[in-house]
């Protein structure tokens, strides 16, 4: 990036100030004036008590949270929370045993995703209902067809995980 | 399991009446170089102020206004942190108070909300809420990212970052449940374009029938394109005054009632609960959902949010008996086809399952018992999302005063758009005037809120 050229410390004039950015495209003239506006940023988002889940995924092992505080949800939550938002307790982690199985409560053939998609598309998106879950989970299937009731098995991308959601995903399991 | 106790399920009751008084909107566009956002809110502004047979002049009435309450649904879109203070400032408010909302699809709804409780707690006499969103400065493809981050950016933003792939499969597991077809869901998309086509404020208005819109193309299966909300840039705006004032200002001002409910972000995390009847609902009538289809409430099929401000909303405003009797007008979240049916359960104009006969028998259409969306709706008529909520109020006003044809059939609003008024335009002014309710909604069902405007002309008490 260019800087203002450096001051003769016994210049008594201020240097003039420079434009350093990049000039923005004209789109168009009519009926007004539109700019080109390019945004590029980067976030850094923390997945704070939820990081055993993500850690586990590329470990392949699927975690989830519960709470033992008697009278509360006894099923496990899945996406996990960190807190019990009927006690407000902290929850515990419960590691499921591979394979996980689950049923698909419903689905949707994505034909049409957003910017930035990072999975080929079209692709079935599923809600997997989880044995001993309180939640349905979303997720998606990598190969063959979704069913209502259909069962499907958790796999795990252990190898150059993305380090996201996208790291589990489901396959028919017979 | 939720558990509500006692103070949970406690009436909103205004400390005093809160009426509506004047309203205002742009016209809708998919892109709207010619305006400013700032300038967008202007004509709206303009509009409310001019154009609704006020006893007061225009600058008499904004020197009525105490403070502002404004409704954006993203900064993504606008780009613009404080967006707020540009357009109070471009008003010409300062220095009025003005406080920002943020309930994603229910912006609009729940600065309705806001504005009401500013009337009725006495802080203000006279308030002014305004929505808005410029959706145009990003790609649609770009667009559908940005709404798809009101999702759960951890579980379920990079499922698609679409969010019609969240609403697609409560349109699977609602046909699966109770049995509902596509044709449907088709009749709504055909129904509310049919009606954009009679506004001369809309974008989306099309000539369709059920079989063009299921061979159209696939947005997130079960859900077609035509089944999808429009991408709009524009602004609508609403005053509302305690009793005194509203007189003063006009001779029929209606008389507003409203009321919020909230439901998980994510569809994931909806845990099962007993369904909360409304006033002309009856104990036990639901049994059947859990012990014959075994099947959760709300599930993947309603919306709790949607209900519970329903539930509230009714009671607040008197509304004992069948919906669709005592309203004469409903105007629906429909953002997708299949959240338009699911409310249709979730607010009572039929018992749940049996949503489409809401369609099927006709009570949905003009001439009918209780027609929804005549506005065209967000199918065919807008949704920028922040003014979408206020929109749907002002078009519920406009309908109660008798006016829909001074705003929709005058040639010259058409022309002050761009536009020509279509020769076989029709007037859907609704003849009973006593009640018309609007839903303005978030999510996946994350906010609702369940306005009532009443005319006190038609409705004693």
């Amino acid at each position: 990036m260019p800087k203002s050229k450096t001051r003769n410390p016994k210049s008594k004039t201020l240097p003039e100030i420079q434009f350093t950015g990049v000039p923005m495209k004209v789109e168009r003239t009519e009926p007004a004036m539109v700019i080109e506006w390019p945004r590029s940023l980067v976030h850094h988002h923390t997945y704070g008590l939820l990081s055993p889940f993500f850690e586990g995924l590329k470990q392949g092992v699927l975690r989830a949270t519960h709470c033992t505080t008697p009278g509360c949800e006894k099923g496990y939550w899945l996406p996990p929370r960190a807190d019990c938002p009927d006690c407000h307790a902290r929850m515990e982690w419960h590691e499921f045993r591979n394979p996980v199985v689950g049923e698909v409560f419903t689905f949707t053939h994505v034909e049409y995703p957003g910017h930035g998609i990072e999975i080929s598309y079209p692709y079935y998106q599923i809600d997997v209902k989880i044995p001993g879950c309180c939640t349905v989970m979303k997720g998606y299937l990598v190969r063959g067809k979704a069913k209502i009731g259909m069962k499907v098995k958790a796999r795990f991308r252990k190898k150059d995980p993305t380090n996201t959601i996208l790291d589990l995903y489901w396959e028919p399991a017979d | 399991m939720i558990r509500f106790k006692p103070g949970n399920l406690r009436v909103p009751r205004f400390q005093r009446p809160v009426y509506v008084v004047a309203a205002g909107t742009t016209d809708y566009r998919k892109h709207y170089p010619e305006r400013k956002l700032e300038e967008l809110t202007m004509m709206a502004f303009k509009m409310l102020l001019e154009e609704n047979d006020l006893k007061a002049d225009p600058l008499e009435t904004k020197g009525l206004i105490n403070m502002a309450v404004y409704g954006e649904f993203a900064d993504h879109f606008q780009d613009q942190l404080l967006c707020e203070a540009k357009v109070h400032d471009y008003l010409g408010l300062d220095p009025l108070p003005n406080i920002g909302i943020k309930t994603g699809g229910a912006t609009g709804g729940y600065s309705v909300l806001v504005g009401a409780n500013s009337i009725a707690s006495g802080y203000s006499n006279c308030t002014l809420v305004m929505g808005w969103e410029r959706m145009d400065e990003v790609d649609t493809r770009t667009g559908n990212f940005y709404i798809s981050t009101a999702a759960c950016k951890d579980f379920e933003t990079r499922l698609a970052r679409m969010y019609a792939s969240y609403y697609a499969p409560m349109a699977r597991r609602f046909a699966h449940v109770f049995k509902v077809k596509e044709e449907i869901r088709a009749a709504i998309a055909v129904k509310n374009k049919g009606y954009a086509l009679m506004s001369p404020f809309g974008h989306g208005g099309k000539k369709l029938t059920v079989e063009e819109v299921l061979a159209g193309r696939i947005a997130c299966d079960p859900l077609h394109m035509d089944e999808c909300c429009l991408m709009s840039v524009g602004s609508a705006a609403m005053l509302l005054c305690d009793e005194d004032t509203a007189y003063k200002l006009s001779d029929h001002p209606m008389r507003l009632n409203i009321c919020g409910g909230t439901h998980t972000l994510r569809v994931a995390d909806r845990r099962n609960l007993e369904v909360p009847l409304l006033p002309n609902e009856t104990p036990g009538m639901y049994d059947w959902m859990e012990k014959k289809l075994n099947e959760p409430y709300p599930g993947f099929q309603s919306f709790l949010a949607s209900r519970f401000a329903a539930y509230m909303a009714y009671r607040m405003a008197g509304v004992w008996g069948d919906p669709c009797d005592e309203l004469d007008l409903v105007e629906l979240h429909d953002a997708f086809t299949i959240s338009d049916l699911q409310t249709y359960g979730d607010i009572g104009l039929r018992p749940y399952g049996k949503e489409e006969e809401y369609i099927t028998s006709g009570d949905a259409y003009y001439g009918g018992r209780c027609p929804s969306n005549l506005s065209g709706g967000l199918l065919g008529t807008m949704h920028a999302v922040g003014a979408t909520g206020v929109f749907q109020g002002v078009e519920c006003f406009w309908q109660l005063q008798g006016k829909y044809d001074k705003f929709h059939g005058d040639p010259g609003m058409w022309e002050r758009y761009g536009k020509k008024k279509p020769k076989d335009w029709q007037s859907l002014q609704i003849p009973k005037r006593r009640r018309a309710l609007w839903i303005s909604h978030a999510g996946v069902g994350s906010h609702v809120t369940c306005g009532i405007l009443t005319n006190p002309r038609e409705v004693k008490g």
